[in-house]
């Protein structure tokens, strides 16, 4: 199967490939395919690496051999907010970037990294997410204050579950500095 | 069922739906894993609850042991069933689910690692009196390799101590390609399976893919539920299976049912299992091939020759119950083939063909059955196997399961994605399938040359 699809790509292989992505609920495509790599995006917005992962092996696997498909995924969604996050209300929502359990203190009994109204910074760490004792600090990825927390302590999130949603405090100075931004 | 009232199902597509369905007969409720690409896919519909284990890439989903853990202990399941494929061979799945205190719905660890290695599980059987086919311990440099491949004869397979299910195998017909085909092997054995150790055996032609359905329980009985044939395949992928073999007589059907009860029984084998043998057509001697550690994609033809779910016997003894039925009880009845219907165009060399499904019309009738998670305007994505559904028919004999399988394939309509089905409509219709006249070769060598001449325009 795979040989089948190594042999080669021509112009309509890629105007199928494109076509697909653009029905498909997904943003990007990278495909490799022997020598090429293609990269397509559904709109100009360009996806961020994960942020907050502490001691996971994630990054570093993945660019093992997947057994089954011949085409890789796009890799990378980012546990950074995009605007997409944004829900009804404005706020932005801060995403598990693995499925696990959520913690919202650095340990048992300790003070909770933040609380509802807690001011945040991008870099800082707001839950723990534990993998089979692999304990995961996130990181808010954002700045703003903490508006609602969504999640419950000792509960297990899912993998793009919203843990957190957070209040725009300057408008005018996120922009500024909002890299993503096209 | 006693010790199991939720199930972790880690797995997707047709399999998922498969144990599912067969944890509400049960009475069990079902969780299943999904990827960001599974979200919207059947068994994310069909399971009481789905929980979304990460981004679509295998490695980072369905591959990962401590996520499906962490799944099964966060939605307080007490057992995971692994279906095939992902990480169902996957031992350290297994023992971290016995550390945790869930149920692995498949044999023990050690089990699977046993006959995960193909050398140390061809040495196990040559002890038990079972014939394994002429070949070599590893071979760590060509010398060695061409010394092994004039011991058994040309041509041979290279085939990779870790590999199984069909990969990392390759003919070398004769000595002058060794050097080249050596090289290519070692290197792929390598990227595939992390492990480039290779060992050379005699590649027999003219055989058959005879397999033999096995399921152990906890109390060291070994139950057989007959052969299935699956010697029509493409490059050591399985197209078409059925049951019983058309080239099996009943005492032969007893030998093989025998030999792979004794393998089972010595290693003390818990639940289902595919015990797999060549069948040399011309020298009339079968060897074993290899221990499938797991429920196979084709096992309905076996259920539907039987009479028994295979699933829910997995769960009984997974759960430490017997099994439903005696060896006595246990009947072979009528014929039953599997066509795998996969998202290849057969016009383009098999290439891929994910996207989205316009239309999905299966057939149905007396004798029909569809394993499958497709449903019109399903997106089948880019990120795994091929595999849509599995058409399966029963018929008294094998003539009426051959007859009710071309007239399902016909009525069977699919848009949006090509598929195997007019290819599998050019196989049903066949003189030397009909009669039964193949082998392993067949598909490749033969049948391939005909349906490109015919560019199977008269069975789309």
């Amino acid at each position: 199967m795979e040989d089948a699809f190594m042999e080669g790509i021509d112009q309509d292989d890629v105007i199928q490939i494109l076509r697909m992505l653009e029905e498909s609920t997904f943003d990007e495509l990278h495909l490799e395919m022997g020598g090429l790599t293609l990269v397509a995006s559904k709109s100009s917005k360009k996806a961020s690496p994960v942020e907050g992962l502490k001691s996971d092996d994630h990054e570093s696997t993945e660019s093992g051999a997947a057994v089954e498909p011949t085409v890789q995924a796009s890799e990378e969604k980012p546990n950074t907010p995009q605007p997409s996050d944004l829900d009804e209300r404005g706020f932005t929502a801060i995403k598990a970037p693995m499925l696990g359990t959520f913690y919202s203190s650095p340990k048992p009994g300790a003070p909770p990294f933040v609380a509802v109204g807690r001011r945040v910074a991008a870099d800082d760490s707001v839950c723990i997410i534990e993998v089979m004792k692999l304990f995961n600090t996130v990181k808010a990825g954002i700045r703003g204050r903490i508006a609602k927390i969504c999640a419950e302590n000792g509960q297990m999130v899912e993998y793009q579950q919203t843990l957190f949603l957070v209040e725009d405090l300057d408008e005018a100075a996120e922009t500024g500095e909002e890299e993503n931004d096209s | 069922m006693k010790g199991i009232s939720r199930v972790l199902v880690a797995n997707r597509g047709e399999i998922a739906v498969r144990i599912i369905r067969a944890c509400r007969e049960l009475g069990i409720e079902s969780v299943v894993t999904v990827s960001e690409a599974d979200r919207e896919s059947l068994p994310a519909k069909l399971a009481d609850r789905a929980v979304c284990i990460g981004p679509p890439a295998p490695m980072q989903s369905y591959l990962k042991v401590d996520t499906m853990v962490a799944a099964a202990l966060g939605t307080g399941s007490d057992a995971i069933h692994p279906g095939y494929g992902f990480l169902a061979e996957q031992p350290q799945l297994a023992e971290v689910c016995a550390t945790q205190g869930l149920i692995f719905v498949g044999p023990k660890a050690d089990d699977i690692r046993k006959m995960g290695d193909k050398l140390h599980a061809r040495k196990l059987v040559e002890g038990l009196g079972v014939s394994i086919i002429p070949g070599s311990e590893l071979v760590s440099h060509l010398d060695e390799a061409a010394e092994a491949a004039e011991r058994v004869g040309y041509p041979v397979l290279l085939k990779a101590a870790a590999g199984g299910g069909g990969k990392g195998m390759k003919i070398v017909e004769h000595p002058e390609d060794l050097r080249t085909v050596f090289d290519e092997a070692s290197v792929e054995a390598l990227s595939a399976f992390g492990d480039d150790r290779i060992y050379v055996e005699h590649y027999i032609p003219n055989a058959r893919h005879i397999e033999v359905q096995i399921i152990g329980d906890r109390f060291g009985n070994v139950l057989h539920l007959f052969e299935r044939d699956c010697s029509l395949q493409r490059r050591y992928q399985k197209m078409v299976e059925e049951a019983p073999s058309p080239a099996v007589s009943p005492q032969l059907r007893e030998a093989f049912c025998e030999a792979a009860v004794r393998i089972a029984k010595h290693i003390g084998y818990e639940n289902a299992g595919t015990v797999e043998f060549l069948l040399d057509q011309d020298q009339g001697r079968f060897y074993f091939l290899e221990m499938n550690t797991r429920i196979q994609v084709e096992h309905p033809v076996t259920e539907m020759i039987s009479g028994i779910d295979l699933v829910i016997e997995q769960f009984r003894v997974a759960s430490g119950d017997s099994f439903s039925v005696s060896q006595e009880d246990v009947r072979l009845t009528g014929h039953a083939i599997e066509c795998r219907i996969n998202a290849e165009s057969p016009n383009a060399d098999f290439a891929p063909c994910p996207g989205k499904m316009t239309a999905w019309k299966p057939p149905a009738g007396e004798g029909v059955r569809i394993d499958s998670h497709c449903y019109p305007g399903y997106f089948v994505p880019p990120y795994y196997d091929s595999l849509l559904a599995k058409l399966i028919t029963w018929g008294r004999d094998r003539d009426q399961a051959i007859g009710s399988m071309l007239a399902a394939l016909m009525d069977f309509t699919v848009s949006g994605v090509d598929t195997t089905i007019p290819f599998h409509r050019f196989i049903m219709k066949n003189p030397d399938y009909l009669t039964g006249q193949v082998n392993t070769g067949w598909i490749e060598n033969s049948l391939l040359k005909e349906y490109e001449k015919n560019e199977g325009n008269q069975f789309r």
